[in-house]
């Protein structure tokens, strides 16, 4: 190893030091999980809880904390297998495929990837009441499979597949299922992994469409169940950050196993248009 | 090259959208109008078979399964509570099943929309006139009560307040909602504080009144006595707002609407003179604001003590912070130019959202009329919320509790109860416009002239909501 | 796309493909246009509507003249627009920058500062906002008691609640939540470039920025594109934000579009009048996405 140089020096102490600001959040709603209400409204910032408490977490589990925990998983998963297949199957063919109408679609694809779901809101309320699918966790789960974000992702991971590897496998009699399976997912794997992550956070963060659609007790999200907790005439700063730290915790827990696995690999095909 | 195909595409992919956009206009349009055709033709199919079936099931309601929705108010919002009332119901009525969802301030709105829209939504709510009678009642998605109004409960009602019985109606006199309970919003003030100060004296202990001028001399004499942070006039939105109207209109008895409720009238002469008042404080440096918090922030400043009063207190409040609190909170009335204040009243009851089913109708009746007229039930549902019942019969339902004298504290404000003007139509806009008038004011701008636009936005919004 | 002069069979064939693509991608467009294009129709179909709980009239264009005399719609144009052009080229920049420096500390070093830098991203956006809460808070926050007790400023700063600093604390939040992915592709990538060409760049006597501008920065443009992109759609996203922390306020100085359209359809119940918005709000977004893909995609050719 080469000795740093004094701007890299430097560099690494300014990230170090701004680390903080990100780390510090986590630290806190850990913190503050364990902390009664006089330790964390003190005048005076209680840097380490003095005298922790379980008492947050045991009002917290008065509520369904758990199954919208469940639910959260559900949905995110559910949002995630489904994008991933979808998304995979149509950048493929967009990729790789020669047929009518492809240029016009991929523009379309494009131009609705970055729309935000409010814009469509009310029309998406009537169309999952005239489903009946109001109040239900596919409501949430439906739409964000929908967003092409996906598809614009795994058509340029599938521009990297070799031609001739396709050919060689139509040569030797291959269909295009058995070519897709054997031949294109070994290749845009890590691309689907990108997607995976980029959807599972996306969808479990998506407070507003959970807001929208979901109103029984039992089927909120964690997001949507610590957002309730506040109250209009109090903050119960313990108990929303005991549920804050019952959301957090498995995430980050995966995000640590599954890190070489998150990183390995997610590198962008070419860009083509 | 590749740049003019790429335009071309783009205009292509352009056209191609607006035709499909165009064809899809005649179609999707009608189809929407379809649709809500089928839905006002659902409502009377599922009507009339209803009505047919008569009244064996449907008048009684036996069997059917509703569900309530209900916001924090008092212990309203905790479930052990509300399970425990729900299975007091199902001692008397075993056959209709009760299931509960709680709403909470910030975003209940948003799911009540969301339900009326998507068609899903509960058999009973539980809010105040606002928004059973001028919001959702005003657009036709609520249940005429007129049965659980009958003589002997206009006539309890009526004894202690004709203003309830006036809220819970609409413009053309259709009951929207039944009340339950009532109470006033004042204000609170650190009691060990301001006596140490020397403020307690501009305080009518009495009758926990006092004047404008007094409440300055005691501003000025917590800041004297080393009072960073006497109070915060808290505009960041988003509830508690009956604090900051009450404070800034009974300054100078302003009135904050017409008698008939159907102009805003926060910019007369006494108005602005109130909120200069409070911008002058200020910036003396004898009150403070913050656009940033919102009344649960300024309570638990209060509850900390780092501040000196609270301009949203009620006796829920109290309990409430009950426990946090290492000092007296005292309740107080607004202060007033002449000592009488205008409080800001709040009714709590039960509204029957129409989900065209008869059976489910009698049923949420029962319920209802189980929680708030029962003998025994009534005054325990009214304690729950922690405010005062809106019947005459049931007395002091606070008696011999352990709360008591707290209690009657806050009792003793009642009799200051003003007008009830949150039933003006455009009352949601009206909300927003005020917390942007406060961040107006309070930021630099001319007083007059943005309380006067504060009230061309709200006249307007009446207006079209009147005109509907 | 040359049709003259094909033979039967290789039209066969052409058909073959075509039919076989959209079977590729009929999945996604299921879900697409059942839950993206349907809605979108909708959406403008009754923006020339007054549309409302109650009634359900056509009024032509008047839901779009009402929205450009709309102060507070120009406003919260405004300041979408800002967050966006603010928070795209500031997180790209940063996270390059970040990467760049960590991606060659030893393994340990990298890992650690990979996950911290993600840590926003995965405990949570309504979660972080709530902490950011208190620490932005006027009286008992963080900021002010650090500030205060170093004697930076006497008086407590009300950062939410002063509209000329309301809304860069929402790009900082935004900024912190949207930092964690861009950081975790930009080291993969740079750590994939090839070595070779670097070190040979080096032999000829490249210095460190030469290295960075003519090896690694063409390989890395993909990357770059792809958090263009994702950069650009959660700030466009960033409503949960503003409903948590500032309403829009004060004074109207955190106002989006999201939150404006949220506001005036669920609690002034203006359906109309918010897909009006809604509408121009996706053309906006669709140019933007368009021009970004084009100016990032060219840059690659």
């Amino acid at each position: 190893m080469k000795r740093m140089s004094p701007y890299k020096t430097i560099s690494v102490v300014v990230i170090a030091v701004l680390a903080v600001l990100f780390i510090f959040p986590l630290y806190w709603i850990l913190t503050g999980s364990v902390k009664d209400a006089a330790a964390i409204n003190a005048a005076v910032p209680q840097w380490f809880p003095l005298a922790p408490t379980t008492d947050n977490y045991i009002r917290l589990f008065s509520n369904p904390a758990l199954q919208w925990l469940f639910n959260s998983v559900f949905m995110a998963v559910m949002a995630m297998i489904l994008t991933c297949i979808t998304a995979s199957m149509a950048g493929y063919a967009l990729a790789k495929k020669r047929f009518v109408g492809k240029q016009l679609l991929f523009s379309i694809f494009i131009c609705a990837m970055a729309l935000p779901k409010q814009v469509i809101l009310i029309p998406l309320l009537k169309e999952m009441a005239f489903l009946n699918l109001h109040d239900n966790l596919w409501a949430v789960i439906l739409p964000t499979v929908g967003w092409p974000f996906g598809v614009f992702l795994m058509k340029q991971f599938s521009e990297g597949i070799p031609g001739e590897l396709l050919e060689a496998a139509r040569i030797d009699g291959a269909g295009e299922a058995q070519t897709f399976i054997e031949i294109v997912l070994p290749i845009i794997k890590p691309g689907i992994g990108a997607l995976a992550i980029f959807t599972f956070i996306n969808s479990w963060n998506d407070y507003f469409l959970q807001l929208i659609m979901l109103n029984s007790r039992t089927k909120l999200t964690i997001s949507l169940g610590i957002a309730k907790l506040q109250s209009e005439m109090s903050t119960d700063f313990g108990l929303i950050m005991a549920g804050a730290a019952l959301a957090a915790i498995p995430i980050i827990t995966i995000f640590l196993l599954f890190q070489q696995y998150f990183t390995k690999g997610i590198t962008m095909g070419a860009v083509k248009g | 090259m590749k740049l003019k195909k790429m335009v071309s595409v783009m205009v292509c992919a352009g056209m191609a959208a607006s035709l499909a956009a165009c064809g899809g206009s005649g179609s999707g349009g009608s189809t929407t109008a379809a649709q809500s055709g089928e839905t006002s033709a659902d409502t009377q199919a599922a009507d009339t078979p209803a009505a047919d079936e008569g009244a064996d099931a449907a008048a009684s309601g036996e069997g059917a399964a509703i569900t309530l929705w209900t916001y924090p108010i008092g212990s309203w919002g905790n479930s052990e509570v509300v399970n425990s009332i729900v299975s007091k119901f199902n001692e008397a009525n075993p056959d209709i099943a009760v299931s509960v969802e709680y709403l909470d301030y910030t975003s209940g709105d948003d799911q009540v929309t969301a339900a009326i829209e998507a068609g899903t939504t509960p058999d009973i709510i539980m809010e105040g006139p606002e928004r059973l009678v001028s919001n959702w009642g005003a657009a036709g998605k609520m249940v005429d009560l007129k049965d659980l109004w009958d003589d002997e409960a206009l006539e309890d009602i009526s004894a202690v307040s004709e203003a309830v019985v006036n809220a819970c109606k609409s413009s053309d006199g259709v009951f929207y909602e039944y009340p339950l309970c009532m109470n006033a919003h004042c204000m609170a003030i650190n009691y060990e504080v301001f006596e140490q100060a020397g403020a307690l004296q501009y305080i009518d202990q009495e009758t926990r009144t006092w004047t404008t001028e007094d409440f300055g001399k005691a501003l000025q004499a917590l800041k004297d006595n080393g009072v960073a942070t006497t109070g915060v006039v808290y505009c960041g939105g988003q509830g508690g707002d009956q604090g900051t109207r009450a404070l800034a209109k009974n300054l100078y008895s302003a009135q904050f609407t017409n008698d008939d409720h159907t102009e805003w009238t926060m910019n007369s002469e006494n108005g602005i003179k109130g909120l200069q008042q409070l911008v002058d404080w200020c910036n003396d440096g004898l009150l403070s604001y913050d656009a940033g918090a919102v009344a649960s922030d300024e309570l638990q400043l209060f509850a900390n003590g780092t501040i000196a009063m609270t301009f949203c207190w009620n006796a829920s409040n109290q309990a409430n912070y009950a426990s946090q609190v290492s000092f007296t909170p005292y309740a107080v009335a607004f202060p007033s130019d002449d000592g009488t204040p205008e409080l800001e009243g709040g009714i709590y009851g039960f509204g029957i959202f129409d989900n065209g089913d008869a059976a489910k109708i009698e049923a949420a009746k029962k319920f209802i009329e189980f929680v708030c007229d029962d003998e025994t039930q009534g005054p325990v549902s009214v304690t729950e919320a922690g405010f005062f019942p809106v019947r005459a019969s049931f007395g002091n339902v606070y008696e011999g509790a352990e709360n008591e004298e707290t209690m009657s504290a806050f009792n003793s404000l009642m009799q200051y109860l003003g007008d009830y003007y949150n039933v003006t139509p455009g009352w949601t806009e009206q909300r927003t416009a005020w917390w942007n008038m406060l961040q107006g004011i309070f930021g630099g701008n001319d007083v007059t002239e943005t309380v006067n636009s504060y009230v061309d936005t709200c006249n307007a919004a009446t207006q079209a909501a009147m005109g509907q | 796309m040359n049709k003259k002069g094909l033979s039967p069979m290789q039209k066969a064939l052409v058909r073959r493909e075509t039919i076989s693509a959209y079977l590729f991608l009929l999945p996604a467009l299921i879900f697409f246009v059942g839950f993206v294009i349907v809605p979108m129709i909708l959406c403008l179909v009754t923006s020339f509507f007054s549309y409302t709980m109650t009634e359900f009239r056509f009024v032509g264009l008047e839901n779009y003249f009402k929205m450009f005399q709309d102060e507070i719609f120009i406003k919260a144009l405004v300041n979408t627009v800002l967050i966006v052009v603010v928070s795209v080229p500031a997180v790209t920049v940063f996270s390059l920058w970040v990467s760049s420096i960590i991606y060659k500390l030893n393994m340990a070093a990298c890992s650690f500062f990979r996950c911290i830098f993600y840590l926003p991203v995965v405990t949570g956006t309504v979660a972080v906002t709530v902490v950011w809460k208190w620490m932005f808070n006027k009286y008992t926050g963080l900021f002010n008691y650090v500030l205060t007790s170093t004697g930076v400023v006497d008086q407590p700063v009300s950062w939410l609640g002063d509209s000329k600093t309301a809304l860069w604390c929402i790009i900082l939040i935004l900024f912190t939540t949207s930092i964690g992915q861009p950081i975790v592709l930009y080291i993969s990538a740079l750590g994939n470039v090839d070595q070779s060409l670097i070190e040979a760049a080096e032999v000829d006597g490249a210095n460190d920025m030469q290295v960075f501008w003519k090896i690694k920065w063409p390989q890395i443009m993909p990357t770059t594109l792809y958090i263009l992109v994702i950069t650009t759609i959660n700030s466009f996203q960033c409503y949960a934000l503003i409903q948590l922390l500032t309403s829009g306020g004060p004074n109207h100085s955190t106002e989006t579009i999201m939150y404006y359209i949220y506001y005036q359809a669920f609690k002034l119940n203006q359906y109309g009048y918010g897909n009006a918005m809604g509408v121009i709000l996706a053309i906006i977004i669709a140019v933007f996405s368009a021009l970004q893909f084009k100016v990032a995609g060219k840059g690659n050719d």
